[in-house]
């Protein structure tokens, strides 16, 4: 039956020379780290995401007068296991912006962002802001009052724009406040718009990554991928490990990990993203008494309120962010390791030092 | 080439310059003012009332309902006075609806606008009646205070104020017939506020227990201990099917906990042995 089965593949798809080259052929580099699993890591936080996102799906209510009650209510107490896939979606969007943040960091010390995978680093960023747009737009959707408030400072943030600034910030709201449009509007971002670019993006990022072949990194002894690359030639290992069953086993307890993480946060801290604000809802007339963003908008947030002039903060972060995005063209250095460049080293750390402590201020 | 790019987004960032102070009206709001949704009107019998412009003891009347329960439940100052609190001149316009203080015979009139039941049942009572027959008797503020009102509990029957006007004797009765229902509203009312810091959200018995507790208050104001104690069974068994709610739904977290803890376990578990076999094969 099996056999019989895969043969009807093998004639229709070529299933057994996929498997041949994409599983038992596919060698991976001997010095590759556990740090190479995290972009696996993150395509499997996407899919639980999906799968939990559509079961809540089935009984949410994207109307202002039904949203709080059909997640507070229907969703956490009337749907069998509706708690642990709320709960599963929530805690895993935030794993799943920290296993993207992580992926890109890493990404950035081995320097496997250098040429010729340019186009994979500028994909990995569009999705790390897909990602992070995907948590802002899906925090709304409860409807209570942290969701609301936390909207209401976010959409306000644009505005420090001089002329376009009000005309983008009542887009994003469909109007002057935060509203039961804006509910609408951000109930399409999330479950309508954002998911097609983010798969257009993902194959894309996905494509270029079995193109170029995987990139070895720079701390171990082998790197013998020469600079500058003038023509087309896919990385490939012959001397390396079998993807399967080693690096497999490696991506696997990641994952066993990463679940494991995700459920320790629901057994023990199961109201660490639902303050008590969460169970009131949504009241423009009521403003709570700390309002703030998503922790992964907190830094922007903090930036946004010590800089002096607005304009300039906004457009400190988007210059950043530019950078950030293009990094890759800006960096012809051939020197892959970010050990033995300091400067770069210095200014990572002190991006990095500086995001945490503006985090924490921003929580404070 | 990326040296271009980088002056072009140094050009980019001129004009941040040029427009230095733009936006400081955004900055205040963004630092201080109430987050847009729908701004809340200044009220302005609070900020007159607030004002240096006020002897000490009407600006004591805002200090004093900010403290208060109304102030926690938005019940301002217009929804017992009366007049419009966005009109600084015609805030205490008759036309406007404004009915100042109530004479002491007509403040169970003056709360009985939102406080439907209780006063009833207080124009029932000995205290309402003597109230209306023109003697000197209780009205609400008596006991409840006028601005500084707080959330009501058994506390208010107090032998430091019943003795104002009687011996305690009949007050320490009916203490004594409220004392077993009060303790347990006072009970269910922490357990839902537990539920709610659990991530629960108890709509349906915070209802009940509301309607209940309204209930058994206004009967409580016909200070009639013998009705008091008729009824506490009917009370009692309303407040044990919350609490069967309540402890139902301690249960089923406390279910919840041990299932997330066992598929924590069980991916912990797998995770272990695939990271034992990766060994292995290493």
């Amino acid at each position: 039956m099996w056999k019989n089965l895969r043969h009807w593949l093998d004639v229709r798809i070529g299933l057994d020379g996929i498997i041949q080259t994409q599983v038992i052929d596919y060698r991976i580099p001997k010095n590759t780290n556990i740090f190479y699993t995290l972009g696996f890591l993150a395509v499997i936080a996407y899919i639980l995401q999906a799968i939990t996102g559509i079961v809540l799906l089935i009984y949410y209510v994207p109307h202002p007068d039904y949203a709080f009650s059909s997640v507070q209510e229907t969703i956490m107490t009337k749907v069998p296991y509706g708690w642990l896939f709320r709960e599963m979606h929530t805690v895993g969007s935030n794993l799943l912006i920290l296993i993207v943040m992580l992926h890109m960091i890493t990404v950035f010390l081995m320097g496997n962002y250098k040429r010729p995978r340019e186009l994979t680093w500028l994909g990995g960023g569009l999705l790390l802001i897909i990602t992070v747009i995907f948590g802002f737009s899906g925090y709304l959707l409860p409807w209570n009052q942290l969701s609301y408030w936390a909207t209401t400072v976010v959409t306000s943030m644009p505005t420090a724009f001089p002329l376009i600034g009000e005309p983008i910030a009542r887009i994003l709201r469909g109007g002057d406040h935060v509203t039961g449009m804006t509910l609408s509007r951000f109930f399409a971002l999330h479950v309508a718009i954002l998911p097609p670019i983010f798969l257009t993006l993902v194959g894309i990022h996905l494509f270029l990554i079995n193109r170029t072949g995987i990139s070895a990194t720079p701390f171990g002894k082998i790197d013998d991928e020469q600079r500058p690359l003038t023509e087309y030639k896919r990385k490939s290992y012959p001397e390396g490990y079998p993807y399967y069953p080693s690096f497999f086993q490696k991506q696997m307890y990641m994952m066993m990990a990463y679940f494991a993480i995700m459920f320790f946060i629901i057994t023990f801290l199961p109201t660490l993203n639902f303050p008590d604000a969460v169970n009131s809802p949504a009241d423009p007339l009521r403003t709570p008494a700390e309002i703030k963003p998503a922790w992964y908008l907190l830094a922007p947030y903090q930036l946004m309120k010590i800089i002096p002039n607005k304009f300039f903060g906004i457009m400190l972060q988007l210059i950043l962010l530019i950078v950030f995005l293009i990094w890759p063209f800006l960096d012809t250095q051939k020197e892959k390791n970010v050990m033995k460049r300091p400067i770069l080293r210095g200014v990572f750390i002190f991006l990095l030092a500086a995001w945490v402590v503006l985090l924490y201020w921003g929580r404070s | 080439m990326r040296y271009l790019i980088l002056s072009v987004l140094m050009i980019f960032m001129l004009p941040s310059w040029g427009t230095a102070g733009y936006k400081q009206e955004f900055e205040s709001e963004f630092m201080t003012k109430t987050w847009a949704g729908v701004q809340v009107e200044e009220n302005v019998c609070i900020s007159c009332h607030a004002s240096d412009k006020m002897k000490p003891e009407y600006r004591e009347i805002t200090e004093a309902w900010q403290a208060s329960w109304h102030a926690q439940n938005n019940i301002s100052c217009e929804k017992c006075h009366g007049g419009d609190p966005k009109d600084a001149v015609l805030a205490m316009s008759r036309e406007r609806g404004f009915v100042g203080s109530p004479q002491p015979k007509n403040v169970p009139e003056f709360c009985g606008k939102c406080h439907i039941a209780i006063v009833t049942k207080f124009l029932e009572s000995g205290h309402g009646k003597a109230l209306m027959s023109g003697h000197k008797a209780p009205n609400c503020v008596t006991c409840h205070g006028s601005h500084n009102i707080q959330k009501a509990s058994i506390s208010i029957i107090s032998e430091q104020l019943c003795t104002k006007c009687h011996t305690y004797e009949r007050a320490k009765v009916m203490k004594q017939a409220l004392f077993l229902t009060e303790s347990k509203i006072e009970e269910l009312e922490h357990n839902l506020e537990g539920l709610k810091r659990e991530g629960i959200y108890p709509v349906t018995d915070e209802r009940n227990l509301f309607s209940t507790e309204a209930e058994f208050r206004a009967l409580f104001h016909t200070v009639d201990v013998n009705l008091v104690k008729d009824r506490t069974d009917e009370f009692t068994s309303r407040l044990d099917k919350i609490d069967n709610n309540i402890q139902a739904t301690y249960r089923e977290l406390k279910f919840r906990k041990n299932f997330a803890a066992f598929l924590m376990l069980t991916f912990a578990g797998m995770g272990i042995v695939v990271f034992l076999l990766n060994q292995t094969k290493d």
